[in-house]
């Protein structure tokens, strides 16, 4: 401006010193068409200086031809287009004059301004066709006289915008498929389908997968799909795929289109001309899994950008091709052990009842012919009962195999009524007594009376018993067999004792294993399956009880059992009132039947049981389980019902010989046992209490089950009327009181023998229901349960006494507490009331509470005689399905966990969530014992410490440490409180052992008592625990390689001890092993100037580490041969050429002169540095910037000087600092510069803090960061001796110090007094108390604040100006001067600490 | 190396000593300082004390000008101004120059 040729008007014209104001003031505009500059109207003139005084991009375009005036910064928006002045614009922009031609002609012609944003321009100004993204707006320039005769453009170039945000765009998109794919292929294949989206960036995309134990590689998705671009037959040949599996390296190829005739192009004009193959890196130390060729489009060059974008591409599609296979893998697994799992379940519940229904085929038929057999036939007779009693054999065997698959199953349907247990038991004892006597025994059965009754059931209670005494049967030969039950210790104890040959002590402990028997023991019989033991003690279990043997090899065996009174440790559910008289069941039938056959006479017919015991046998009939295992023949079954005990007592003795007689005394007791089992006829009485006997009639007639059930009415009443009265309501027979016997036993047999005639059919029906193993049910119209067979009884809990059950059905899930339960089965409900045919899946509750899940198909049917609408169906227990299903989501969602757990503590915390989160009990522990002093302690809850844990728990959890890992100790059973397992701890919590890498690892669960904790249930958790254990070892693993990785990191990165006014930071990245190759490096030079070093290798992990080391010490050597940071980074280029790896690193490269804030600096492609200045601006180090290490060899780096200004602090960093998916560097920049701004008051090292801090994203660092921070000037430090002569130098040193800080001339007198003050204090001090001690003098200044330390060793008091006025005067003076003095008194000496606001 | 000060003394027309002190005084130096006040104060203790050329002056130089407070008049600069102030040694003397815009005042 100051120039002599300011009057020049070519100056004022086009001013400034750029290359296009002096290409304007030279051009020869008089010969132009524009002609002389003089006679421009003024718009044209103002329009031309604003456009070339702008740093904005900008054109002007003039007269009918549009010609042509950009400015500077258009000059690299022009290319090789350039000069291009005063050329008419189509002939500038040839290209895109179809767009934007029509544009400028309409401002032309309508002089109104367009405004245009982001639009596709290709550009051809570097040789190729360029994609190209502008906004600029066009605006009307007048002629003086008011027409438009040019236009004014602005312009910017928002390509890079445009384009970045499309590339994030694809990535997210690859993103979100996480977790979609289910194997490697699919994976392939929904990653090309997301690139075929992204087509404008990536124009085709192929990825090859290696072939398993190849290194050959099969192509499995390309994009666009079934497009494989042949390799031209002149070329380099095709994509190097193979070479890149190799290497694991990836390739970059500028020769695309000389090995393919055409790619396809994504849309854009012209083919692919470069590509990268990239590899496809495995899981964490894993093989390379394949390779992915992502073509560039032709529209924009593959730079840095783009090469890293393609590497994101490449990641994400490793990552999910990684994932869809290891899911791949636990899917496997999981399927595997699930199948085995289900094929044991179904083994131990099918066998039984696939063995019922040809038993049932058996044993009906087979009564039958007992029955039909000509007397004389003695030889068959014996023959048939081989059979029979055979059959009976094998239908106890199943039974107890059943009655296992029931307990293991946790669906033991148990009764428990309150039972005086001395007779009831002393009856079934009696069972055995002519058994016994006949084997040269002695027998004896104390049964003392108890105190109160025992809640027992009386089914498994009769197993107990009859299992314990042929147990003792069959192994005593001599000697004697007691049975002493009484109450002892608060309980009720059994005790069977023999005096036979005993068990070996070391047999002892597995006495009651199930399928285990004493091998070579003597005893009556080799028959056996070794579970009658294991059965007993599991009865006693689900009692409450519990049962002990002692025994002496060839003296005897003891077995105790004990039981607690009372029926509140119980199921309240499985608890009901005493019903029936202490009768033996029919169930005793197959164990005497057994013991007899051992004993030499064997062959015993039943008729040899004593006969107290016959005759009870025969007087009621087993439960219907058995029920249907002995067939419907044999002695018919009446049920006799009268009110009146003589007559009832009369007409048993008079039925007994030829029936088996239930009496009962009254109508509703009557018709609930017909409901259970229907008996061959009722003979009621019609005057009875409550039901009478034409209601019985009237109650049985309108249920199907119980319909065609025959029924003899007796009754006072003579005459017709009563008669037709009785037989209206639907009795098949009458008789009047008083009859003859003989009479009586004539209708008797007549009816039953009819009803038998009538009933066959029927009874084979209801025996084969029964016998079907899937569960039946009948519905009437309203929906009501009217049947159903023992697999459903087994099933749901409900038996046929509760009929009919009507909806909502007792099993129908509660509304309150499971709504979602309920509403299922109510849409299922309605399904079976409104269609003909279907089938439903749905939960339903079992009687106990257990949660089970049953499919159910159903058929309508016409009640043939009524015509009502009926609904027949089964149901089938899926609960095990339905779990397996649950349990592989379980697995899946572990497994996700685990994979992406990065440490060892963070996985097992993950996974005792994840079991606390699948089992819903209330707290996990895991326990691990890693050789220190005492185990580590982690919890779903509250934090936990070994010491808090109770003593009783913490045994118990040390305990579990002798059992082989991954077997669940505890939660058999049902999970009740009354459960066995409740008792001797096991349940209320489970337990297991997983390998840890440091130890043994112990998971505990606290069970809910109300939620079962099934053998499904161990699998699954020995299944996710074993998950655990390999995840465990993986994390480790990778820790241990991450720690070495990060400690040589740490080892070879910057100086331990930084110069004054400097921190350094170096974060590795949070993933496993992600330590990085970004490095600092802070030398300080021998003429005392400063050499500041940042830098980022490419890679991860141990090999950039290595690197990283190299082009350290490199770095650093250069910078102490006195080199410039242009020349060190020179030389850099050469050296990383040499190492692989090295190539494409970025350095910041500064020598920093901390006396004058000089920093002369030079970047190899690296992120600029932020200098913070003191007024809150923020400003880049952008230049003296080139291409990263090794990328252009030759090329001469440049570089460039700044100031750093009094007080301002300078940023260097790794683009881990600021980089962030999804968004712009510059953002991640700007919050950086910002961060430093926040910590204008803050000391160097706790602002480093503060940025690292406020930079860290939400999960930590994506990639790893290197930080280095200085302050201008850095803080001062003086020591000196404390005599008074040294205060004036020093006062020197901190003046000139603070001649650097750009203060006030006042702050500085301020400082220097108040400094000086106390370090005379000091000196004083020193003198008196200890001549010749060091005075420190410390000085640092922020941008708002200074702060002054004087520490010296001795010890003065802070209030001494009491002797005279004078010479108080030094720590007010310092108090006026400062804003905040504080002197601290200590043992070692004393500590001023003076601050000063610094104002602008 | 000692704190540089260099103490003249001369008197005025009137007879009243005027010493001028170049330099800092601190600690090490105040003994001089001291001395140097004691030998020109004139036999009514009337003293002139020119401080224009001092560039540091801590409490112990404030302690020797307190024990000629009663008779002193300082000249001095504003750069001096806050430690005489707070001391209080301003508001007993007779002061010229602490004002910047009455610097160029001086009684020589």
């Amino acid at each position: 401006m100051s120039s002599p040729e300011r009057a020049e008007p070519a100056d004022v014209l086009f001013p400034g010193d750029g290359e296009m104001a002096r290409r304007m003031r030279a051009y020869p505009w008089r010969q132009s068409a524009l002609g002389d500059p003089a006679g421009w109207p003024a718009s044209l003139r103002t329009a031309c200086r604003i456009c070339l005084t702008s740093r904005f991009p900008m054109i002007v375009w003039w007269g009918e031809q549009l010609r042509f005036f950009y400015n500077d910064a258009y000059l690299p928006l022009l290319g090789t287009k350039h000069p291009a002045l005063a050329k008419p614009g189509e002939a500038v922009w040839t290209e895109i004059w179809d767009i934007i031609g029509p544009m400028l002609t309409s401002v032309m012609a309508s002089g109104e301004a367009t405004w245009s944003e982001d639009l596709l321009l290709p550009m051809n100004r570097h040789g190729y066709w360029e994609e190209t993204y502008w906004t600029y707006s066009y605006s009307p320039l007048h002629d003086d006289d008011g027409t438009v005769r040019g236009v004014f453009t602005a312009v910017s170039d928002t390509t890079e915008r445009v384009i970045g945000e499309r590339r994030l765009a694809a990535l997210q998109d690859l993103g979100a498929l996480a977790g979609r794919a289910r194997s490697a292929t699919e994976a392939c294949h929904l990653v090309t389908r997301a690139l075929g989206r992204a087509a404008a960036d990536i124009p085709f995309a192929a990825i090859y997968l290696r072939r398993p134990g190849t290194d050959e590689t099969i192509l499995a998705a390309s994009s666009p799909p079934e497009e494989m671009p042949v390799p031209a037959v002149s070329g380099p040949g095709g994509w190097p795929v193979t070479g890149v599996l190799r290497s694991g390296q990836p390739a970059t190829l500028s020769d695309v289109a000389a090995r393919f005739a055409a790619l396809p192009a994504g849309g854009w004009q012209t083919s692919p001309a470069q590509a990268m193959v990239l590899p496809l890196p495995g899981e964490t130390g894993g093989q390379t899994v394949g390779v992915i060729v992502l073509a560039a489009s032709a529209g924009r060059t593959l730079d840095d950008a783009y090469a890293s974008f393609l590497g994101l591409v490449a990641q994400q599609a490793a990552a999910l091709i990684n994932a869809a296979v290891a899911y791949q893998f636990q899917q496997r697994r999981a399927e595997e052990l699930a199948e085995l799992d289900r094929a044991k379940t179904a083994f131990f519940s099918n066998i039984s009842h696939e063995f019922r229904t040809p038993l049932t085929l058996i044993m009906g038929p087979l009564e039958e012919l007992r029955t039909r057999l000509v007397p004389g036939d003695q030889a068959a007779r014996q023959e048939l009962d081989v059979i029979h009693r055979n059959g009976l054999r094998l239908g106890k065997l199943v039974n107890t195999l059943l009655d296992f698959s029931r307990i293991e199953a946790g669906r033991m349907q148990a009764r428990y009524e309150p039972v005086d247990l001395a007779p009831f038991t002393a009856d079934l004892a009696s069972v055995f007594r002519s058994a016994i006597e006949r084997a040269g025994l002695s027998y004896e059965v104390h049964c003392t009376v108890l105190p109160e009754p025992v809640y027992v059931d009386r089914e498994m209670w009769e197993k107990v018993v009859l299992n314990l005494l042929s147990n003792a049967l069959k192994f005593t030969f001599d000697g004697a067999i007691s049975v002493t039950l009484g109450e002892q210790n608060g309980q009720a104890t059994l005790r069977i004792a023999d005096t036979g040959i005993g068990v070996a002590a070391d047999e002892m402990p597995r006495l009651f294993e199930r399928f285990h028997r004493i091998p070579s023991a003597r005893s009556r019989s080799n028959e056996g399956s070794g579970i009658g033991l294991a059965l007993v003690r599991e009865l006693v279990g689900l009692h409450g009880g519990t049962i002990t043997a002692d025994s002496t090899e060839g003296a005897g065996t003891t077995f105790t059992v004990r039981l607690p009174f009372g029926g509140d440790h119980l199921p309240a559910a499985n608890v009901a009132p005493a019903a029936g008289p202490d009768l033996v069941s029919a169930a005793a039938d197959p164990f005497v039947e057994e013991v007899l056959r051992w004993l030499p006479d064997g062959e015993a017919p039943l008729e040899a049981l004593p006969p107290a015991a016959g005759a009870r046998l025969r007087e009621t009939w087993g439960p219907p389980g058995l029920a249907g295992l002995t067939g419907p023949t044999g002695p018919a079954r009446v049920l006799l019902a009268d009110d009146n005990a003589d007559m009832r007592e009369y007409l048993r003795r008079l039925l007994r010989a030829s029936y088996q007689v239930t009496a009962v005394a009254d109508g509703l007791t009557a018709l609930d046992a017909v409901r259970v089992s229907p008996p061959d006829l009722v003979i009621s009485d019609v005057m009875m209490p409550g039901l009478d006997g034409l209601a019985l009639v009237a109650a049985l007639r309108s249920d199907p089950r119980t319909a065609d059930v025959p029924v003899l009415l007796l009754s006072a009443r003579a005459g017709e009327e009563a008669a037709i009265e009785g037989l209206e309501a639907g009795a098949d027979d009458y008789l009047v009181k008083p009859f003859s016997a003989a009479e009586l036993l004539a209708r008797v047999r007549a009816n039953v023998e009819l009803a038998r005639l009538r009933n066959h059919h029927a009874r084979w029906r209801a025996a084969l229901i029964d016998s079907l193993h899937e569960a039946f049910f009948l519905c009437d119209e309203a929906g009501a349960v009217v049947e159903i067979n023992a697999a459903f009884t087994d099933m749901l809990g409900y038996g046929p006494e509760g009929l009919p059950y009507r909806a909502e059905y007792a099993w129908w899930p509660a509304e309150d507490t499971e709504p979602e339960a309920h509403r299922q089965v109510g849409d299922a409900f309605g399904q079976l009331m409104r269609q003909s045919k279907g089938s439903f899946v749905a939960p339903a509750t079992h009687k106990d509470g257990h949660r089970l899940w049953v499919a159910a198909s159903f058929n309508e049917v016409r009640d043939p005689d009524t015509g009502r609408r009926m609904v027949v169906g089964t149901l089938r227990d899926i609960t095990a399905e339905h779990y397996a299903g649950q349990r592989e989501a379980a697995l899946a969602a572990m497994g996700l966990l685990l994979s992406q757990a990065s440490s060892v503590p963070q996985a097992l915390q993950g996974a005792i969530n994840e079991l606390q989160r699948l089992w819903q009990v209330r707290r996990v522990l895991a326990v691990t014992w890693d050789g220190s002093e005492q185990p580590s302690v982690m919890s779903t809850g509250a934090e936990a410490s070994w010491p808090d844990l109770p003593a009783p728990l913490r045994e118990r959890i040390s305990a579990l440490r002798r059992q082989p890992p991954l077997s669940p100790d505890g939660g058999s059973g049902t999970g009740a409180p009354g459960d066995a397992a409740a008792r001797d701890g096991r349940t209320g919590a489970v337990g297991i052992t997983v390998e840890h890498p440091r130890g043994l690892l112990a998971l505990w669960m606290d069970l809910d008592a109300a939620r079962p904790f099934s053998a499904e249930d161990r699998a699954l958790l020995a299944l996710l625990c074993g998950y655990l254990g390999q995840a465990l070892h993986r994390v480790h693993q990778t820790d241990q390689q991450r720690e070495t990785a990060l400690a040589l990191q740490r080892a070879i990165l910057g100086p331990a001890r930084l110069p004054d006014g400097f921190a350094a930071r170096y974060e590795p990245a949070n993933r496993p092993l992600e330590v990085g190759g970004d490095w600092y490096d802070i030398v300080e030079l021998p003429d005392g100037r400063i050499g500041i070093v940042v830098g980022d290798c490419v890679g991860h992990g141990l090999d950039a580490a290595t690197v990283m080391g190299q082009l350290r010490s490199a770095c650093r050597a250069l910078l102490l041969q006195d080199s410039s940071a242009a020349q060190t980074l020179t030389a850099m280029d050469r050296f990383a050429a040499l190492i692989p790896g090295a190539i494409c690193s970025t350095v910041f490269c500064g020598i920093l002169d901390r006396e004058t804030g000089r920093l002369t600096y030079s970047s190899a492609g690296h992120p600029p540095g932020i200098l913070a200045l003191p007024d809150g601006r923020t400003e880049l180090l952008e230049d003296g910037r080139s291409f990263p290490l090794a990328v252009q060899p030759g090329i001469e780096r440049t570089e460039a000087s700044r100031i750093v200004p009094a007080r301002a602090a300078l940023l260097l960093y790794t683009d881990g600092l600021v980089e962030r998916r999804r968004r712009s560097m510059d953002t991640g920049i700007a919050e950086a510069g910002a961060a430093v701004h926040r910590g204008d008051s803050a000391a160097v090292e706790d602002l480093a803090t503060a940025i690292m801090t406020a930079m860290t994203p939400d999960g930590g660092y994506e990639d790893d960061v290197a930080l280095v921070l200085y302050r201008h000037p850095a803080p001062l430090e003086v020591t000196f001796p404390a005599e008074s002569a040294q205060l004036a130098p020093v006062r020197a040193t901190l003046r000139t110090w603070l001649s650097r800080c750009d203060l006030s001339q006042k702050m500085v007198q301020d400082v220097l007094v108040a400094a000086g003050e106390a370090c005379a204090n000091a000196v004083e001090h020193g003198h008196r108390n200890a001549p010749g001690e060091q005075i420190q003098l410390r000085a640092a200044a922020t941008v708002t604040q200074l702060r002054l330390t004087i520490t010296d060793t001795g010890r003065w008091k802070v209030a001494r100006s009491a002797n005279g006025t004078n010479r108080g005067h030094g720590i007010p003076l310092m108090r006026a001067l400062m804003q905040q003095v504080t002197i601290e008194p200590g043992d070692a000496g004393t500590t001023v600490d003076m601050q000063l606001r610094i104002t602008p | 190396m000692t704190t540089p000060l260099t103490l003249s003394t001369h008197r005025r027309p009137d007879g009243t000593p005027v010493v001028t002190a170049v330099g800092e005084i601190d600690m090490s130096n105040a003994g001089v300082f001291r001395d140097a006040l004691i030998r020109a104060a004139a036999a009514d203790g009337r003293l002139v004390v020119d401080l224009t050329g001092v560039e540091y002056l801590d409490s112990a130089g404030l302690t020797v000008l307190f024990t000629h407070a009663a008779h002193l008049e300082l000249i001095a600069t504003p750069l001096l101004a806050p430690v005489l102030t707070i001391s209080g040694l301003a508001e007993m003397t007779t002061m010229h120059g602490l004002d910047a815009s009455t610097g160029g005042d001086s009684l020589q």
